[in-house]
């Protein structure tokens, strides 16, 4: 089995949240909404056949795509299987993106979410990676280069990053069983031991708080 | 208004919580309720986030080609049946050929006929215009020319009241009207006295003191006349104009002191 090995900047480039914040947030803000254009009128053409916006869409999204995949499967070679579907169906079913519903970003990291999740369900190996999951939490905190950062850029990413980290461990714990592990609110509630009311008040609670916190940020 | 109930089922569903029956339900109510819909893309923004949470890490170069290649519409390979290399074996081709270039020769003439016609047609339409703004102003000038050929008419135009200078008709009264520009013009008088058989009036326009015999009239009771009257000769300037009784027919140098009727 091959393990996805992570990749991304090194120490020497880091910065940190908040760093030249204030200075350049006019030309962040409008790079950001040229972006979120640009990722529409790429799935306008994508709709319409045209290739060239196809392989400009994989550019700017197969980082985050891929990482997401290996992040769900913790397998390269599954992960670009599910990335080629993911990509195929993107190509194939560009015109149902409606941008009112969510950024193109996130429809795409949704869409290989599902089709990773969808794997892992049919290969039975959902409780492995449950308990994978569950022991990589500390670790998933301490993250420092994530997919996040081909999307916002490395100080909003860090941002983002901080928002999820800051959830109580609790609700944090819930909401990642249910999207990287794939299980359902039962199933979440049989691993933790915890009624079925308590696991939907965390993943409610967790999601809003963190809905909220992003709304400030992004 | 979402209830608690509902807002829990929407974190579930984009948490990916739901077993299969759950999220089925769960879509059903979402494409029929716009404002949950807006709750549940308010959520995204959040497990969006999550997603992108991933430690990064690159996918292979290779996997780039190998998907753009899958999308890529499947092209036809034909396979012809191998034939003998010769000089007929060629002649499909050259044929193909020329019809090629015979289609693109007539594709390129259509497409400049295309050009040329539609340049004609808008020429045309300009032309049209053109025209149209032409005869607007050539109705404008001819209306002009009309008002200054009234003007004109007008200037060219003498109007002279003739006195009576004899003591038998006082009241004897005549007005010429004189067109110098055609040298003709029209003559009216009032209480003229009656002349015999063997008398007539002349007219007479004064020429620069020449007189020139413009025409002979009879009178009978009722005094009055009107003639069309044409100079002998061509008026220069239309001084005076007069009459005298002279003898029938009329003579060639007025007879003064037979002097009737004369303007200013």
């Amino acid at each position: 089995m091959s393990i996805c090995a992570q990749t991304g900047f090194t120490g020497d480039f880091r910065t940190f949240p908040g760093t030249f914040a204030t200075s350049s947030s006019f030309s962040k803000l409008v790079n950001e909404q040229e972006s979120t254009d640009r990722d529409i009128e790429l799935l306008r053409q994508i709709a319409a056949g045209d290739r060239a916006s196809f392989a400009e869409f994989y550019d700017r999204h197969s980082t985050l795509m891929f990482s997401v995949a290996c992040r769900i499967l913790n397998n390269t070679s599954e992960a670009e299987d599910v990335l080629q579907e993911a990509f195929v169906q993107i190509w194939e079913k560009a015109a149902i993106f409606n941008p009112e519903l969510g950024q193109a970003s996130s429809w795409a990291a949704i869409l290989v979410r599902n089709k990773a999740i969808d794997r892992i369900r049919t290969s039975k190996r959902r409780t492995r990676l449950a308990e994978e999951a569950g022991a990589e939490q500390d670790a998933a905190a301490n993250v420092e280069d994530t997919a996040n950062e081909t999307i916002y850029g490395r100080e909003k990413a860090k941002l983002v990053q901080s928002a999820i980290v800051e959830l109580p461990v609790e609700q944090r714990q819930a909401i990642e069983l249910a999207f990287f592990s794939g299980l359902t609110q039962d199933e979440i509630s049989k691993k933790l031991n915890q009624p079925l009311g308590t696991i939907k008040a965390r993943i409610r609670r967790g999601l809003l708080k963190l809905r909220d916190q992003l709304e400030g940020i992004l | 208004m979402i209830d608690e109930r509902m807002e829990e089922q929407a974190a579930l569903h984009v948490s990916g919580a739901l077993n299969e029956a759950e999220a089925r339900e769960f879509e059903k109510k979402l494409l029929a309720d716009p404002e949950l819909q807006a709750y549940v893309s308010r959520l995204s923004l959040a497990t969006g986030a999550l997603a992108g949470t991933a430690p990064m890490v690159e996918p292979p170069p290779r996997l780039r080609a190998k998907i753009l290649a899958q999308v890529e519409p499947p092209q036809k390979v034909l396979t012809l049946p191998e034939q003998k290399p010769g000089l007929l074996s060629w002649l499909p081709w050259a044929f193909a050929a020329g019809i090629a270039v015979l289609c693109f020769v007539f594709i390129a003439e259509n497409n400049q006929l295309r050009n040329t016609a539609g340049r004609q047609a808008k020429q045309i339409d300009d032309l049209n215009q053109l025209a149209q703004r032409l005869q607007a102003a050539t109705d404008t000038l001819n209306q002009t020319v009309l008002a200054l050929q009234a003007t004109n008419r007008l200037a060219n135009l003498r109007i002279a009241m003739l006195n009576s200078l004899v003591p038998d008709a006082p009241k004897a009264v005549a007005v010429s009207l004189w067109d110098s520009q055609k040298q003709d013009g029209v003559f009216v008088a009032q209480n003229l006295k009656a002349l015999p058989a063997d008398r007539d009036y002349e007219l007479w326009v004064i020429d620069e003191n020449k007189p020139v015999a413009s025409g002979v009239f009879h009178v009978g009771e009722s005094g009055t006349i009107r003639i069309d009257f044409k100079p002998s000769q061509l008026i220069k300037v239309a001084s005076v104009f007069a009459v005298t009784e002279e003898v029938k027919g009329g003579v060639a140098s007025p007879t003064l002191k037979n002097m009737v009727l004369a303007s200013k």
